[in-house]
């Protein structure tokens, strides 16, 4: 129901978004990941008809919101990154502002404010003012402005960025719920992995601007699907070693922390045994070996050669 | 645009320090120099050597006519005493066609002083040679102030002190409200930063509807801030203000305009809040200065300022208040500022529209 055409977008002398198509089916819960910068927002900008693109389309039922955006506002509801509420007013009174913009009154309005007030579980503290809120709660009341108008397509940039985890699970499980028991379609974006593996059918993967990769979270695993992720935890630290077996022939990346070490082999290496030989020589004495199956974030760091928080 | 008008006076009644501040400000100011400036005029012992008594207490009440100082005639060695014992910086010699200064301590008065017994001499001394020539010239005189052509000068003369306190009071009121219509606006450099001015843009309300909402709660602040000065120092405190009320509120809603169109053009030139409350205070006073709202427009004299503050609305502002409550005039009277605040208006919407169009397409 939704489409990006060739997508692009020049700040300058940055390309923020370059040549991105997205398509979002009804009811299909999407994500969009990258790490910061990768244009993300930008991209959702001009989804959402704020931001004019440099070239390319987006049409919305087929067609392109660049001449009339007001078919996409009409179905769409936008999450900024930013927190956008008048702070100095209460949940309910910004709820019901924004009811207001969209011609609702009445009966109507008070029983909307009181369906999304509920669906992010803030009703008991409807008439504290938002200032007053802690971050995750702003957050939940970001997302519910939003949903003011009942949109079909729920748009929601980096909703949960600073958030305690208890009002980042809250807010997951809203979403969830919306896209599942009300087929509402949802394109969610992050740079968290872990949201994007749990709430999402399809993932696009941006780096630069670029979409680097497409297609459901099975799919995008099977890219590594000839690779495993081997993590081992030494007692200690040992930069020597962790140096000498990131150099092991055939280990394509090595992740590196304070006691333990990622290792992205082919399938089928046998590591093991020169692992033990080498803590061994080293007097290194390992305390637990895991070998992963990959997930979202070893296709972007195979992709790039980046970790996403980079 | 309703919800948005709504919406702007929901967020003063949560926060209405600023504007509450304004409102406050503009009664501490103008009451406190009100009262200041009726403070008694100062004394000054006279004396002469030469002089006839009659001669003497004519100078005096000559002197005293001009209300600035307080002339008291006394023996030569009393008004030495006072000076020599610095119970006052000066006394006056009164000679026959001069003056002369005993002085005994600096004073910030003396130029003042000075400037006076020369203007009133010489004012005498011209009128002494003009009745050599036309003996009845006194007569002549005394009949044209009774009798005035000009109203004008008339009215002036007899309310001095009140219409200082007019200017006093229509200076502060125009000044300080600049502020509480241009914060307002700024509320929307913030919407457009916090991203609220996203959402209303996404919903069905009108980009004009946006503006128009923000630009009629600033209208209605702004507009209401003026009358509810103007109705409590009427009433409360007293001011005469001339039987026109209605027209000094047709007035205030016309500058009230001007300042609003003024203030969407700077915000629409200048998009960072942080530059914007560092520009404000600097236009407003700036304005203000020039404009006349802290001193009668009549003591600049430097020719640049002058033309510049034929362009400011504060200037055709206090020009038609004092116009109407001074010198009672009507309508007629002040149709050219009242032209040139919607002129003055008109012209910064019409760029302020240009200006804010353009952006939002780029
Ligand atoms: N208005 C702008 N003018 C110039 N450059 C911009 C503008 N907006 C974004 N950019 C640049 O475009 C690039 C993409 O920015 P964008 O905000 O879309 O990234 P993002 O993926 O949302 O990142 P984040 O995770 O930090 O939110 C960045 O390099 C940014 O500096
Ligand atoms: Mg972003």
């Amino acid at each position: 129901m939704l489409k990006t055409d060739k997508l692009t977008k020049k700040f300058k002398d940055t390309l923020a978004v370059d040549n991105v198509s997205l398509e979002l089916r009804k009811g299909e819960s999407v994500g969009l990941l990258g790490p910061n910068g990768a244009g993300k927002s930008t991209a959702i900008a001009m989804i959402s008809t704020l931001l004019k693109p440099s070239s390319g389309d987006v049409r919305i039922h087929g067609k392109s919101v660049l001449k009339d955006p007001g078919d996409m506002r009409r179905v769409l509801g936008v999450v900024p990154q930013k927190i956008a509420l008048y702070e100095e007013l209460s949940a309910y009174e910004n709820l019901k502002f924004f009811g207001r913009l969209y011609g609702l009154s009445g009966k109507k309005l008070e029983q909307r404010i009181g369906y999304v007030l509920d669906l992010v579980g803030l009703s008991d503290r409807k008439k504290e003012l938002v200032k007053h809120y802690s971050g995750g709660m702003q957050r939940r009341v970001n997302l519910a402005a939003a949903m003011m108008h009942e949109p079909e397509v729920l748009i929601m940039d980096e909703p949960t960025v600073g958030i305690d985890p208890q009002s980042r699970n809250h807010l997951l499980e809203t979403i969830r719920r919306l896209n599942h028991e009300e087929g509402m379609t949802v394109l969610y974006t992050s740079h968290y992995m872990e949201e994007v593996e749990k709430l999402c059918d399809r993932v696009y993967i941006m780096d630069r601007g670029k979409v680097i990769a497409e297609g459901t979270k099975e799919e995008l695993k099977a890219i590594l699907s000839d690779q495993e992720t081997v993590w081992i935890e030494f007692d200690q630290s040992y930069p020597e070693l962790f140096k000498k077996l990131s150099e092991i022939e055939g280990v394509q990346h090595a992740d590196v922390e304070e006691r333990s070490l990622k290792l992205m082999i082919p399938k089928g290496m046998r590591l093991l045994a020169s692992l033990f030989h080498e803590a061994e020589r080293h007097g290194a004495q390992v305390t637990n070996v895991h070998v992963q199956t990959p997930t979202l974030e070893d296709v972007f760091l195979r992709l790039t050669g980046r970790t996403l928080r980079d | 645009m309703k919800a948005v008008f709504l919406l702007q006076w929901r967020r003063f009644y949560r926060q209405p320090l600023l504007v509450l501040a304004m409102f406050v400000l503009t009664i501490i100011f103008v009451s406190v120099s009100a009262a200041g400036g009726e403070e008694e005029p100062v004394f000054v012992p006279v004396y002469t050597e030469s002089l006839k008594q009659e001669q003497v207490l004519e100078w005096v009440e000559r002197l005293n006519a001009e209300k600035q100082f307080a002339f008291k005639w006394m023996q030569p060695s009393e008004a030495r005493s006072y000076v020599a014992e610095g119970d006052v910086p000066q006394a006056v010699e009164l000679m026959e066609a001069d003056y002369r200064l005993l002085v005994g301590r600096e004073d910030p008065a003396r130029l003042a002083l000075d400037s006076m017994l020369r203007r009133v001499y010489s004012e005498e001394l011209r009128l002494e040679d003009a009745a050599q020539e036309v003996p009845e010239i006194r007569e002549l005189m005394d009949s044209a102030l009774s009798d005035p052509a000009l109203q004008l000068s008339a009215a002036s003369l007899q309310g001095k002190g009140e219409a200082d306190k007019l200017q006093l009071l229509f200076g502060m009121t125009l000044f300080f409200v600049i502020y509480t219509i241009m914060f307002s606006l700024v509320r929307i450099v913030d919407e457009k930063r916090t991203g609220t001015w996203n959402r209303m843009i996404l919903s069905p309300v009108r980009k004009w509807q946006m503006y128009l909402g923000h630009l009629s709660f600033s209208f209605l602040i702004g507009f209401s801030q003026i009358a509810l000065i103007f109705l409590l120092f009427r009433y409360a405190f007293g001011f005469e203000m001339g039987d026109r009320f209605w027209l000094l509120l047709a007035i205030a809603a016309c500058y009230t305009f001007s300042i609003v169109a003024l203030g969407l053009m700077i915000i629409s030139l200048i998009a960072k809040p942080q530059q914007l409350s560092a520009v404000i205070p600097i236009v407003a006073t700036g304005m203000a200065m020039v404009g006349g709202a802290f001193w009668p427009i009549e003591l600049v004299t430097n020719e640049i300022l002058l033309t510049v503050s034929k362009v400011l609305p504060i200037t055709y502002g206090l020009e038609a208040l004092t116009s109407v409550a001074v010198y009672g005039n009507g309508l007629q009277s002040v149709m050219m500022p009242l032209a040139m605040l919607l002129g003055f208006g008109g012209i910064c919407m019409a760029i302020a529209i240009r200006l804010l169009e353009w952006r939002s397409v780029s």
